[in-house]
């Protein structure tokens, strides 16, 4: 039988939707989640206090300290408090292996801090689920380009895309869940579109990497070299002990000219070949200017090398990654973006409960295994949407709970977050389908709502660090967002015995 | 900063509710009764001034290359959260920017 595009459409954007759709509700939400990576973290880092200071008095303490402690490292990486992330962190060595210390921004000295996953948890597991990384890129890289499919094939399905723009109608059953999963996808359409196309392309050489083999051999660096102009690396044939420049005028002028900036590199201290690298953060424009920064000689404070200026396709480039990354536009964008993405993963929850709704009253004239399967199903929807939510707040949880001394600490918040992930999709295979709706939305709508009560009891302090304050309420309101859905949740039988009384009273009369 | 971007917002929202409004479904949804032709007019045609009045707000926020950016998402964002609105709470839906304009304005005042 020959199929019309609408019903080949559908039929890709259900069944690509359902398999797809339980992946891309956790990368969505995770997502989210990261927008606000810093400020999780330091939720989840009690021990550093909220401080003002210069940066200039920061990178004096941190020189300090690194002089005294790490004086032979071959470089020194220190990491500025900013408006986000209120702490001051050095490095000796590589900036990625190498050890790190907190430091107090007042007073230098070094700070005991819990070994946390941190809200950079969130933000690992949106791209790469936790896994190896390049297996995990491929695999959201593969989802991504489902969710593109499935946006398209949406659009093409949607009957009146235009005439329903505003349309909700609520305690309808299936037209209910049609409705809301239509209004969030139409009117969300050009943020869906942006962040699944720019999320795309940002390992789109991972993915497509025929030119880079056929151009550069492979050679991503050569690649990068070449669209950007890295400054040269300068290895001085013979190195003398030298005294490193004072950082303080450095400070300035990178200020002046790349505004706020997030750290201080320091490549040899303490010999002639030294380097200070200033690193700007992440936002003064959409571009991602991730690597472009201001170069120094670590003698004599002259300036070595200035921000880059881009190519256009390069600048292109990093503009579609800025708009990702959502770095830009202060903390009004980064609530825009939030909340979109919010409504990103309640848009595919949707549809994942609008896919078992449509079907329920065919489960029963299945066969076993067909009912087993459609089972199957409603148990994933659950775990995945109600489920993961547990499992993120309760991340939180394990944060303050787990005890401060436990080796690989940030390894057993993981192990926990997965453990109760787990148990989730078992409580939902086990219980009734609206029972285990309920009973994990209000787990997790309690463990929102408590959060606040196991930051004071924990730490001591009655809310007295605004950024911690700030989440929290965000947590609570989210919290709040889950009871009412809990609440929703009984509303469909009230309505259909109200109904049938209602056809029951149409027929007496 | 702020200022500018409550601002964009409640005008943003204004635009949508503006042109919802000028649909003959929307329109009976709230007041029980269809539009006139002339009302259907002004209402499409202020939505779409007040849409473009929100963009050149976000430009004072963000400037114009991270305006629109912003724009997209605020117009998405008030335009779903008039949806939900719609049916649960129609009038206050249609009063909402009745009652942000004050409270915008005493923003403004206070921020200078």
């Amino acid at each position: 039988m020959k199929q019309t595009l609408t019903q080949s459409m559908a039929w890709l954007h259900t069944w690509g939707g359902l398999l797809f759709g339980w992946l891309l509700f956790a990368i969505f939400l995770t997502g989210s989640l990261a927008v606000f990576d810093q400020e999780i973290d330091h939720w989840m880092q009690p021990e550093i206090k909220q401080t003002s200071v210069s940066s200039a008095q920061a990178v004096e303490h941190a020189v300090a300290y690194l002089q005294r402690q790490h004086a032979d490292a071959s470089a020194w990486n220190i990491s500025l408090p900013s408006e986000r992330m209120p702490a001051l962190r050095v490095t000796a060595g590589d900036r990625r292996s190498g050890i790190s210390t907190y430091l107090d921004p007042l007073t230098g000295e070094p700070l005991v801090v819990r070994d946390t996953a941190g809200g950079t948890f969130f933000f690992r597991f949106h791209y790469s689920l936790s896994m190896p990384r390049n297996p995990g890129i491929w695999i959201v890289g593969l989802a991504a380009m489902a969710m593109l499919v499935a946006l398209i094939s949406g659009i093409i399905i949607h009957k009146k895309f235009f005439k329903e723009f505003f349309t909700f109608r609520p305690n309808k059953g299936q037209r209910s869940w049609l409705d809301a999963h239509n209004a969030s996808a139409v009117l969300l359409l050009p943020f869906h579109l942006m962040i699944t196309y720019t999320g795309l392309l940002i390992f789109a050489l991972i993915y497509m990497p025929a030119a880079l083999d056929s151009l550069y051999n492979g050679n991503f660096a050569a690649f990068y070299q070449e669209h950007i102009d890295v400054p040269e690396e300068h290895h001085a044939v013979q190195t003398s002990q030298a005294p490193l420049t004072d950082l303080a005028p450095l400070l300035a002028q990178a200020e002046a000219r790349m505004g706020p900036l997030s750290g201080v590199v320091i490549e040899h201290p303490g010999r002639s070949d030294a380097h200070i690298e200033m690193r700007r953060v992440l936002g003064n424009r959409i571009a991602l200017t991730k690597g472009h920064n201001m170069v120094f000689d670590g003698v004599t404070g002259e300036l070595l090398a200035g921000p880059p200026e881009l190519r256009p396709t390069v600048l292109v480039q990093r503009v579609m990654f800025g708009l990702h990354f959502a770095q830009f536009g202060g903390y009004p964008m980064r609530w825009l973006y939030f909340v979109c993405g919010l409504l990103s993963s309640a848009m595919i929850a949707t549809g994942l409960v609008l896919f078992t709704v449509k079907r329920r009253r065919k489960y029963a004239s299945e066969s076993a295994l067909g009912q087993q399967l459609y089972r199957l199903v409603e148990s994933l929807n659950v775990a995945t949407v109600a489920g993961l939510a547990v499992a993120c707040i309760g991340l939180l949880w394990l944060n303050r709970l787990l005890p401060v001394e436990l080796a690989q600490r940030a390894g057993w918040e993981l192990r926990g977050f997965f453990a109760i992930w787990l148990l989730s999709l078992l409580h939902a295979w086990l219980r009734p389908r609206l029972q285990a709706w309920r009973e994990q939305l209000s787990l997790a709508a309690l463990l929102c709502l408590g959060l606040p009560l196991l930051s004071v009891f924990s730490d001591g302090q009655a809310w007295g660090d605004s950024m911690r304050l700030w989440l929290e309420v965000t947590v609570v309101a989210l919290g709040l967002l889950l009871v009412w859905s809990v609440w929703r949740l009984r509303q469909p039988q009230v309505q259909r015995s109200e109904r049938r009384e209602r056809s029951v009273q149409a027929q007496v009369n | 900063m702020m200022t500018a971007f409550l601002g964009s917002l409640l005008l943003a929202y204004s635009s949508m509710l503006a042109l919802c409004q000028g649909l003959e479904r929307h329109y009976k949804q709230v007041w029980g009764r269809a539009p006139t032709r002339l009302q259907r007019r002004v209402l499409r045609g202020s939505g779409w001034l007040l849409l473009a009045a929100s963009l050149w707000g976000c430009a004072q926020a963000w400037g114009w290359a991270m305006g629109p950016v912003g724009w997209f998402g605020m117009l998405s964002l008030s335009g779903f959260a008039l949806a939900l609105l719609l049916p649960y709470a129609p009038r206050l839906a249609v009063y909402a920017p009745v009652l942000g304009l004050p409270c915008w304005l005493l923003l403004y005042a206070l921020a200078g």
